[in-house]
């Protein structure tokens, strides 16, 4: 065997040759012949090594022809199918061109096993291009149009341009219309908003600093129970770009701030707070990136900025 | 008939590919969006104590090691923000750290705090420690910290479906790793020991 198989690399495309000039052989002759037009062969493929050990003489007309064809038919029909002017015998040709017709004749039978699929197929589509379409609204509504889809919530990027355009940094104590504030002049020093729950009041000047940085500011009435004052904290706590604080001039229990936005509610458990929070946290920064914390952070509590930094005076850390 | 049919199958090849790119984006509750919103805020604090220890540090090592630290995970920040943009995923969710992980609930600290962060009252005592004792703490509030971070990057390295986000985290693993190393070799040099937990 590995002495036929490596005469087989070498002979094939003699071997090839003496099969095909082996038909007329063996419809001719002898057994002997035929036995070595079949050894032939057998250097190229041991299938046909088999046949011809199982060979009669009446057999061994056919059984050469058989795997003689198969093997001509693939090689001369393939190049017959790629380019048309290849096709040497009228045999190959002829057979595509009933392929062709022989579907047309299935068609002219229709059924309904092809409506009931097309119909399938349309509901299908249907469905997955509404599917598509209501996730297409959904992925492209901007957290703006989250943020104003909730209920009550005043947006005054929408309605008050020059008002959420005021962003100077300025020191010293401000005058706020607004009570508490969502946007205007602050203090260039911004209160830590790491998830920070202030339980006295802290420098609105510092606050405002946050939310243009993409905090949101919860701010209570400080009669506000303390249970509610802690359902509020958890939403805070270990929540970057969140910050809480008492604020005694609000007209509501709750206020909800980020820049440019405001929601005010009566209870800690009313359910828009999360949804303020889950649009606006982040999203709502003037200047992506910039952090709750930073060098000159401010912790402390107390209505009154601290100007730390001005005049070159000192920053609270290391001095 | 063929017309149609033609056109059906056309539709519905062109929506499901329109489709399936969205579908195969990690989701809101995915691993990938957890471990980029959870892992913003614990660098962020990673972030805080880096810029302390550029400022205030006593010796140049870890004033540079500060520096080294800010730096780089800013920018993972950076990075982990952008994919939740690709994502369309909102940058903050309202469930609680760490409910992506396997046990992550159990892994919080007791007021909520991820592993490895610090409170506010040891980042006070922090900012206000000087010379030996600043960079001694600072170690050992950093060196926790990273240690805390690290089996975040872990289960993001192996479990998120995002190649891109398994990547990132197997990397933030890793130099993590060379952070922990060199810390605890400060801490050494200082005469500190580790902190408990």
């Amino acid at each position: 065997m590995s002495m036929s198989t490596q005469h087989g690399g070498g002979n094939r495309k003699p071997s090839t040759k003496a099969v095909s000039g082996a038909k007329p052989k063996q419809g001719g002759d002898e057994d002997l012949e035929d036995a070595s037009a079949v050894s032939d062969v057998d250097e190229i493929e041991d299938v046909v090594d088999e046949t011809s050990s199982d060979e009669t003489s009446e057999s061994s007309d056919d059984e050469p022809k058989a795997p003689a064809r198969p093997k001509a038919q693939p090689r001369k029909s393939a190049p017959a199918r790629k380019t048309a002017p290849a096709g040497k015998r009228p045999g190959g040709s002829t057979r595509p061109v009933g392929k062709k017709i022989a579907p047309v004749k299935v068609k002219q039978g229709t059924s309904w096993g092809p409506i009931a699929l097309f119909t399938t197929v349309g509901v299908l589509a249907l469905g997955i291009i509404g599917f598509a379409g209501w996730q297409v609204y959904e992925n492209g509504l901007s957290w703006q149009d989250r943020a104003d889809r909730i209920e009550g919530i005043k947006d005054y990027r929408k309605t008050d341009k020059a008002l959420v355009d005021q962003r100077e940094h300025v020191w010293g104590p401000q005058t706020y219309n607004m009570k508490p504030p969502v946007a205007g002049n602050h203090n260039p020093n911004w209160q830590r908003c790491m998830g920070d729950v202030y339980t006295a009041p802290i420098a609105t000047e510092h606050a405002l600093h946050s939310l243009e940085h993409g905090a949101v500011w919860i701010t209570y009435k400080p009669d506000l129970p303390a249970d509610q004052v802690e359902t509020l904290a958890k939403k805070v706590r270990g929540n970057d770009y969140m910050l809480m604080s008492p604020f005694a001039d609000q007209d509501k229990a709750i206020s909800m701030q980020a820049w440019g936005f405001q929601l005010k509610v009566d209870n800690a458990s009313d359910p828009r707070i999360d949804e303020f929070v889950k649009a606006l946290r982040q999203n709502a920064s003037l200047e992506a990136g910039t952090p709750c914390s930073s060098g000159d952070v401010i912790t402390e509590t107390g209505s009154t900025p601290r100007d730390l930094g001005k005049d070159g005076g000192g920053t609270g850390m290391g001095n | 008939m063929g017309v149609l049919a033609a056109v059906l199958l056309l539709v519905t090849g062109v929506a499901i590919g329109y489709l399936v790119p969205n579908l195969r984006k990690p989701g809101d509750d995915s691993i990938d969006a957890g471990f980029a919103r959870d892992m913003s805020t614990h660098h962020a604090q990673a972030v805080e104590m880096a810029m302390f220890a550029f400022r205030l540090g006593d010796s140049e090592h870890v004033r540079t090691l500060g520096y080294d630290i800010a730096a780089s995970q800013q920018w993972q920040i950076g990075q982990m923000q952008t994919w939740l943009v690709e994502w369309h995923l909102s940058p903050t969710t309202s469930t609680r750290p760490m409910a992506w992980m396997p046990d992550g609930q159990n892994a919080l600290q007791s007021d909520g705090r991820m592993p490895g962060m610090a409170s506010k009252a040891e980042l006070d005592k922090l900012k206000s420690s000087k010379g030996k004792n600043f960079d001694a703490l600072w170690c050992q509030l950093m060196l926790r910290h990273h240690l805390g971070g690290i089996h975040m990057a872990e289960v993001a390295a192996t479990k998120a479906s995002d190649p891109e986000v398994r990547d990132a985290a197997e990397k933030m693993r890793v130099s993590q790793q060379y952070d922990i190393s060199q810390l605890t070799e400060l801490l050494k040099d200082l005469g500190a020991q580790p902190l408990s937990s």
